[in-house]
């Protein structure tokens, strides 16, 4: 007797106290990067989307592999409505039935993205870009007096145990391997070329995390290699001697894509988020603080930021090597495995 | 009595319900991934792969012998410096100070330290620098990319943990017995190798053990020391969750690897107890 009426004083509480709160104001949880990623990602979309919608937004922060275990495990009844993850993950995302197809009736700004930003699987729709970015030679101007125009010019002699570049722990890893071939015409059936000459690079460190090619350029561990225009641009900007360049071979890309997650109860409400995002303020916002290469058609950003962008100075998302991650992924325990034998090994 | 008998199952309960929740639950997730392929039928191809396979068994030997060189270099250390605080240092609040200095970087993430230690020990870092001022060698040493680079990060980050386990063996041993010693004629030496010593090992086994087996299931600090040219066992383990998505093959290493710890610890212990003994 006595606990049903506590109880029943505390259902009539809590309703009290959630109910209006409910009424007022709806929410929408959206997983993002943690660090600059996500305070862009804030202020360029969460903020307009709740000012527009009264809709507030509360992060997930994670990387792109981290959100896409979560959406696994949270399959049927998700917490995240809306997801950021990279290309490479994003294909795994759909393979692992998370994604939700992305409606253009509902998502009237999808017709405002490039062609080659909206990515189709069939006639599902599972994401689309919200900004490119790109791993270019970034070098120590200080040290390399001459700017550097080709990925060859990091086997040099005068760059000996000065260089860096990814390990393949590292999201950009595996596809730089194959960008690596690419340019130098190694078949793709047989990468030995490239691992024999990858183990003539007198590196100074192969990286895992992009925070430990920035340090490695901070303290003058690298003085040229391979790094995101992304953190590149972030370290110039904070006064150090750094400058970044899309050698002639160009520069492998890749992007960082929206997604509507399946099974959402929210989900007009994360459609509506996405159309945000595909705004061309939202998008030049973007480009402005991280220097992503805009998504959307005609977006147009200042000149200092311009020459920032994943595409170098004139060029366009054509320039982008962009790989199919699909035969990427394919590919990526063999390369994984023949890196560990062949570089990671003294 | 039902209410105290109440009590200790909710004492008991609760930290077996966390330990069930939060180690066993997720342990079991792992060990049942290890034992299946990606479609979910047993299968023991997990561990062959790894077991047979020369290539894991190196890097299963570079692994331990960091953890034992860093353990070794942890207990030359952390012993005297355990024997300084307790025995030596008479002023209260220096000891504090001694006692805080040494706790202070455990509040500290492992990877800003490990950060840390990449700009010291770097080509243009401090230890560099300061060799090259005094002359003592005229090209910077690398120390990024080698063993003793890692050895040096993971002492600085574990030797914490053998002070504190010492530090307190070394305040149990009760001075009437080094005393009864003294009376009898032995030198100190003799005293401290015949009576001190012995009576620290328990305290000195439980850090060394510790030390070794946060050694070998290091990621952070020998991910960023090593600069990727020296592979460790728990980067095979990250690399295959983080980017190649094979949590079978993946949940095999973390097994193969927790499996053999517990086996090198539990020599160790046995070796351990019968000189203590």
């Amino acid at each position: 007797m006595k606990h049903s009426s506590y109880l029943a004083a505390f259902v009539l509480c809590s309703t009290a106290l959630t109910q209006p709160a409910y009424a007022q104001s709806q929410s929408i949880t959206v997983g993002w990067y943690g660090g600059n990623w996500g305070d862009a990602f804030r202020a360029c979309v969460a903020e307009p989307f709740t000012k527009a919608t009264g809709i507030s937004v509360s992060a997930e922060i994670g990387t792109s592999t981290v959100t896409l275990s979560k959406l696994q495990q949270q399959k049927g009844s998700p917490t995240i409505d809306v997801a950021w993850m990279d290309g490479g993950i994003s294909e795994l995302a759909l393979a692992a039935d998370v994604v939700d197809n992305l409606d253009a009736g509902a998502i009237s700004n999808l017709s405002n993205a490039l062609p080659e930003s909206v990515y189709k699987s069939g006639s599902t729709t599972y994401a689309v870009s919200t900004g490119y970015y790109s791993l270019g030679l970034t070098y120590n101007t200080k040290e390399v007096k001459e700017a550097p125009t080709s990925w060859n010019d990091l086997w040099k002699k005068e760059f000996e145990d000065t260089v860096t570049i990814p390990s393949p722990s590292n999201s950009a890893g595996v596809p730089f391997i194959m960008f690596l071939s690419q340019i130098w015409s190694v078949p793709e059936g047989d990468l030995s070329e490239t691992f024999k000459k990858i183990k003539d690079l007198k590196a100074a460190l192969f990286f895992d995390s992009s925070g430990a090619a920035t340090n490695a350029f901070q303290s003058g561990e690298a003085v040229i290699g391979a790094h995101f225009n992304v953190g590149a641009w972030d370290m110039a900007d904070k006064g150090l001697p750094i400058g970044f360049v899309v050698p002639k071979e160009g520069a492998w890309a890749t992007d960082a894509r929206l997604h509507l997650v399946k099974g959402t109860s929210k989900k007009e409400a994360a459609q509506k988020f996405i159309n945000q995002a595909l705004t061309p303020e939202s998008s030049a916002c973007l480009a402005e603080k991280l220097y992503l290469g805009p998504s959307v058609k005609g977006v147009q950003v200042k000149a200092d930021v311009a020459r920032k962008l994943p595409w170098g100075e004139k060029g366009s998302v054509k320039d982008l090597k962009l790989f199919d991650w699909v035969n990427i992924n394919e590919q990526r325990s063999k390369i994984v495995d023949t890196w560990n034998r062949e570089i990671a090994r003294k | 009595m039902s209410t105290t008998a109440r009590r200790v199952s909710l004492l008991v309960g609760l930290p077996s319900l966390f330990f069930l929740a939060f180690f066993l639950a997720p342990m079991t997730v792992v060990a049942l991934a290890s034992l299946t392929d990606a479609s979910g039928n047993l299968t023991f191809v997990n561990y062959a792969r790894i077991l047979l396979d020369q290539y894991h068994w190196d890097v299963l030997w570079v692994t331990f012998r960091i953890g034992a060189i860093t353990t070794i270099a942890c207990v030359l250390i952390g012993y005297p410096l355990a024997w300084y605080l307790v025995r030596i240092v008479d002023w209260r609040p220096w000891r504090r100070v001694c006692v805080i200095l040494l706790i202070v970087p455990l509040f500290t993430s492992n990877i800003v330290r490990s950060f840390g230690w990449m700009v010291l020990l770097g080509r243009n870092g401090l230890v560099n620098d300061s060799l090259q001022t005094l002359g003592l060698i005229e090209r910077p040493i690398r120390f990024i990319g080698i063993e003793l680079g890692i050895v040096i990060g993971l002492v600085y980050i574990l030797l914490p943990f053998i002070v504190l386990a010492v530090g307190n063996s070394v305040a149990d041993v009760d001075p009437s017995l080094e005393q009864a010693s003294a009376d009898l004629g032995a030198r100190p030496a003799t005293t401290f190798w015949t009576v001190t010593f012995p009576l620290c090992l328990p305290g000195l086994m439980a850090g060394a053990v510790m030390v070794f087996m946060l050694a070998v299931s290091a990621y952070v600090t020998p991910a960023l020391l090593s600069g990727g040219r020296i592979t460790v066992f728990s980067m095979l383990i990250f690399q295959q969750y983080s980017s190649v998505f094979d949590f079978n093959y993946g949940g095999a290493l973390s097994i193969t690897m927790l499996v053999l710890t517990l086996v090198l610890v539990a020599t160790a212990g046995r070796v351990g107890a019968t000189k203590g003994a």
